[in-house]
């Protein structure tokens, strides 16, 4: 047991999802382990943790990171490596390896919620026909009004060449040329007036404010905005781009047998179970899956609005995270380069 | 020859339905063998383009464009290189294609070889790998009709089984390679077996399914052309996708005339062979650097072409004009691979570049994905020569109906043109080259393959020319033949003598030597002659025999009217058999 004294620093999101993982997992942590957990919030991005480890130190214990920056991370030495039977076992004995959904548990990381990157509108916006597809967010004619996209390729790429009509599983390979790269841009500057967000929350604010009438952001803080605030705003579900969040420990941490003892514990079915109850993210486990019930505060069946639902899921997107975790960087540039015009070499 | 004796029938029945479900069952096994083959192909060929940066996304995952330079100019060539060593393991030093399995199947010779099927696979392995702008299906076809072929000698059944085996490993080739079973099926039938007995359907249905159902479980990758919801095209466009068939024929036309001229060039360079692949590969490379479109299969390139605005019209129109030059490159100076998926992208970026002309004077955008749809087939359904399979393969891959007819439009103006202008399609046209004649239907390639060789009978009456008449006239009368062959102390053959004009020769003049006697006027065959030949020369012939004879004129035998009738009877049962037994 890790010195009571002890506290473990959690980098996380903040917001609606920082909110939930307080509920489900850091207050019970705390509760069972008496080790106080602090959090730290960024938007993603690997400079300051390389930074971190560069400069050895590391203010953090555990990190809650993306799939893709998770796997580049471990590639580029940035993360401890997990001892394989750190995940616990289902409830029933069947062994984490089977339980886990296929690549949630890596060599540096293990995968605990499937979450999506998704398109919402203000229903007020579009009286006559609502949009169904996701070609719809480049269609100002039929659905016009000011846009809020994430300042980051990754959904704006896909969803661009989707619109084109390409079909989900060529969107990489196609990506993965200069003509493909080109027709993407070229649709995502067809369109007018659009805020760029960066931090989570904005989208559902700047929906809110009616500053925009579609806005790309993550589903829980949506469905936050919807139940808890009770937003006039509709997912749209065409088009949703999938992708694993996961628990990852960086190096030089310097409390690395607490931080897996925190792992384990969050990456429970029961635990897991009990944060789709706070926030719609699919559990990484079939075990988990299996039991999604409702919402702690509402009441409303989860599984409806969690991205891997079967109706849900029709026009999902798995993000390709091996792409984006040996592309990032350059697609990264050449994105703000494109559409910001910021020159290549003042990026890092 | 059957009798219809109600016993035999009865007692043949059982042992009939037992051997047709036997054959059905060979069938299935042979697809399993097959597509599992084609499945680890495919996925190698994917493995590798990623692995040596010829892919795109092979290119993208690697950071350094030094390195993707350095690869794109040295992949093909090394791959050429290896690809010419490999052939020199192979007799005539060329990889083996669909047309040879075409050819052992039309002139039911079956047995295809299996170091020349699994060196062929081998090198197209490598040529696909190293991005050659060749096809993968012909690989793929070969190696199942191969592997088919292999089962059926291990086994040690017959000819006839041999046959269908083979047109179960192509089957089951497609059916994986695809996800398209229909189309494995009917290209089976419509190009390998040509014909459709129930006997050859069920093992190849089987087989079919079998691939289809492994490939589904196997093969991660998904299919090669997924269409979401395509409009609905005008009334008069149909009329448009029929014009596009027409010329979308000739365009085909170009394409096959290319690949045959450029292997015609490549024996007039002065190179060795084991290098032309090598060659191809550097210029490729060299040209990749300036337009990648043309490397490797071009899967990104097809489904670009499908996408209105990927391409401005010029770019099409260049990119098609270099993508027929590649791959008439690589294939014409040796590369192994197929014509097919070069020949989907040709016709794919001639459709979508009628489609681009189309919008430009005013026709709709909403129907582009036809256009190039139809161009795709009107230049693929003439090269492979198989209109109906191509239709499948439109309807089992994209699912929808609509593109189907628009392409069956396209392909009712396309084969027949291109069948009229070039030919039944180019494995015809290079079958045909190497002198196998398959546009009279297979009842005469057969014949065209059997050799006069075994026929050859010296039960013959040979006389030297100086033999006294009399003599020559007893010794025929003992013999109990009618003619007899002169043949001169050299062993030359001088003509032929029947009983009749000798008879009549002694009654009227004083000629008393063979040699004085006018020879009746007769044919003779070289022994390499085929037995279609020695049918056409019987015609002119009333008599018992035809002689034999070599380039030097040296008497070898003669052949029999009566075994030369026997065998074309012998060959035609047993293609009936094949063709229209039930079981």
């Amino acid at each position: 047991m890790p010195d009571a004294a002890d506290s473990l620093t959690v980098l996380s999101w903040g917001g609606a999802y920082e909110h939930a993982q307080r509920r489900a997992l850091f207050t019970p942590f705390t509760e069972a382990h008496d080790v106080p957990v602090a959090v730290d919030n960024y938007n993603g991005g690997l400079t300051e943790l390389r930074q971190a480890v560069a400069e050895n130190d590391v203010p953090w214990d555990v990190l809650d990171m993306t799939r893709s920056e998770a796997m580049a991370a471990c590639e580029e030495g940035l993360l401890e490596p997990l001892p394989p039977e750190l995940a616990a076992p289902a409830p029933d004995g069947t062994p984490a390896s089977q339980d886990f959904f296929p690549g949630a548990l890596g060599r540096c990381f293990i995968s605990h919620s499937i979450f999506a990157t998704v398109v919402a509108y203000r229903r007020d916006a579009f009286p006559g026909e609502r949009p169904t597809r996701i070609a719809d967010l480049f269609d100002q004619q039929r659905f016009p009004g000011p846009r809020a996209l994430q300042r980051t390729p990754a959904a704006n790429l896909e969803w661009a060449l989707l619109s084109y009509r390409v079909p989900r599983e060529e969107l990489y390979r196609l990506l993965s040329t200069r003509r493909g790269l080109d027709l993407a841009f070229a649709r995502l500057q067809s369109i007018d007036n659009i805020h760029w967000w960066e931090a989570g929350e904005t989208p559902v604010r700047l929906l809110e404010e009616g500053q925009v009438v579609m806005a790309s952001g993550y589903n829980g803080r949506f469905f936050a905005a919807m139940v808890e605030r009770d937003l006039p705003i509709e997912i749209l579900w065409d088009g949703q781009l999938q992708e694993h969040e996961t628990w990852a420990i960086p190096r030089g941490a310097s409390n690395p047998e607490a931080a897996q003892t925190f792992i384990r514990f969050a990456t429970t079915s029961e635990r897991q179970v009990e944060l789709a109850r706070h926030i719609p993210y699919g559990p990484a486990r079939r075990s988990a899956a299996m039991q999604v019930t409702t919402h702690r505060d509402s009441g409303l069946d989860m599984r409806l609005h969690i991205p891997t639902h079967p109706i849900n899921a029709q026009g999902a997107v798995t993000k390709d995270e091996t792409w984006y975790a040996r592309t990032q960087e350059r697609i990264e540039a050449l994105f703000r380069e494109t559409l910001f015009r910021e020159a290549l070499t003042t990026q890092k | 020859m059957d009798s219809p004796s109600t016993d035999s029938v009865l007692t043949r029945h059982p042992l009939a339905v037992l051997r047709f479900l036997g054959l059905v069952l060979l069938g299935s096994g042979v697809g399993g063998v097959a597509a599992l083959a084609a499945v680890g192909f495919v996925n190698a060929v994917v493995w590798l383009n990623d692995l040596l940066l010829i892919s795109p996304r092979g290119q993208m995952m690697a950071a350094d464009t030094t390195l993707v330079i350095l690869a794109t100019l040295l992949v093909p060539t090394l791959g050429g290189l290896l690809v010419g060593q490999l052939h020199r393991g192979l007799p005539g030093g060329r990889p083996h294609t669909p047309a040879d399995a075409i050819a052992a199947v039309q002139t039911r010779r079956g047995r295809l070889p299996a170091k020349a099927g699994a060196l062929s696979a081998l090198s197209g392995l490598v040529s696909l790998g190293a991005g050659a702008s060749v096809g993968q299906y012909g690989p793929l076809v070969h190696l199942g009709a191969t592997l088919g072929s292999l089962i059926t000698r291990l086994l040690r059944l017959g000819r006839s089984e041999d046959n269908i085996t083979i047109a179960c490993g192509v089957a089951a080739a497609i059916a994986a390679a695809f996800n398209a079973p229909l189309a494995g099926i009917v290209f089976a039938h419509e190009v390998v077996l040509r014909h459709y007995a129930l006997r050859a359907f069920a093992p190849v249905a089987a087989a079919a399914i079998v691939g289809y159902v492994l490939a589904t479980q196997l093969l991660a990758q998904g299919t090669l052309f997924h269409i979401t919801e395509p409009g609905v095209p005008q009334p008069w466009e149909f009329a448009l996708f029929l014009a596009l068939g027409g010329l979308g024929a000739l365009v085909a036309g170009g394409y096959m005339h290319a690949i045959l001229a450029m292997g015609q060039l490549a024996r007039r360079l002065p190179l060795p062979t084991s290098l032309h692949p090598a060659l191809a590969g550097a210029l490729l490379g060299l040209t990749a650097l300036w337009v990648p479109d043309i490397l490797g299969m071009g899967q990104e390139t097809l489904r670009f072409a499908t996408l209105p605005g990927a391409y401005s019209g010029g770019e099409l129109l260049m990119v098609l004009l270099l993508k027929l030059a590649a791959t008439a490159l690589c294939l014409g100076l040796g590369f192994a691979g197929g014509v097919f998926s070069p020949a989907l992208v040709i016709g794919t970026l001639f459709g979508a570049l009628a489609g681009t002309l189309v919008a430009e004077l005013g026709g709709g955008q909403e129907t582009f994905i036809f256009y190039a749809v139809c161009g795709m087939v009107a230049v693929t359904a003439p090269v492979l020569g198989a209109p109906l399979t191509t239709l499948l393969i439109v309807f089992e891959l994209t699912g929808s109906y609509a593109l189907t007819t628009a392409a069956l439009a396209s392909v009712t103006l396309a084969n027949p043109l291109a069948a009229q202008l070039f030919g039944r399609s180019l494995f015809d046209i290079q079958l045909a080259r190497r002198g196998l004649d398959l546009s009279a239907g297979r009842s005469r390639a057969v014949l065209q393959e059997t050799r006069l060789t075994e026929l050859i009978s010296h039960d013959a009456v040979t006389l030297a020319p100086a033999t006294p008449l009399k003599a020559a006239i007893s010794r025929l009368s003992q013999a109990g033949h009618g003619e007899a062959y002169r043949v001169d102390g050299r062993g030359r053959y001088q003509g032929c003598v029947t009983l009749a004009s000798l008879e009549s020769f002694r009654e009227g003049s004083e000629a008393t030597t063979l040699a004085d006697c006018p020879e009746t006027p007769r044919p003779v065959l070289d022994p390499h002659a085929s037995l279609w030949e020695a049918m056409q020369q019987l015609q002119k012939v009333t008599g018992e025999a035809i002689a034999v004879v070599d380039d030097e004129r040296r008497f070898l035998g003669v052949a029999y009217e009566s075994s030369i009738a026997r065998a074309f009877l012998y060959h035609s049962d047993a293609l009936r058999r094949e063709e229209h037994g039930a079981g």
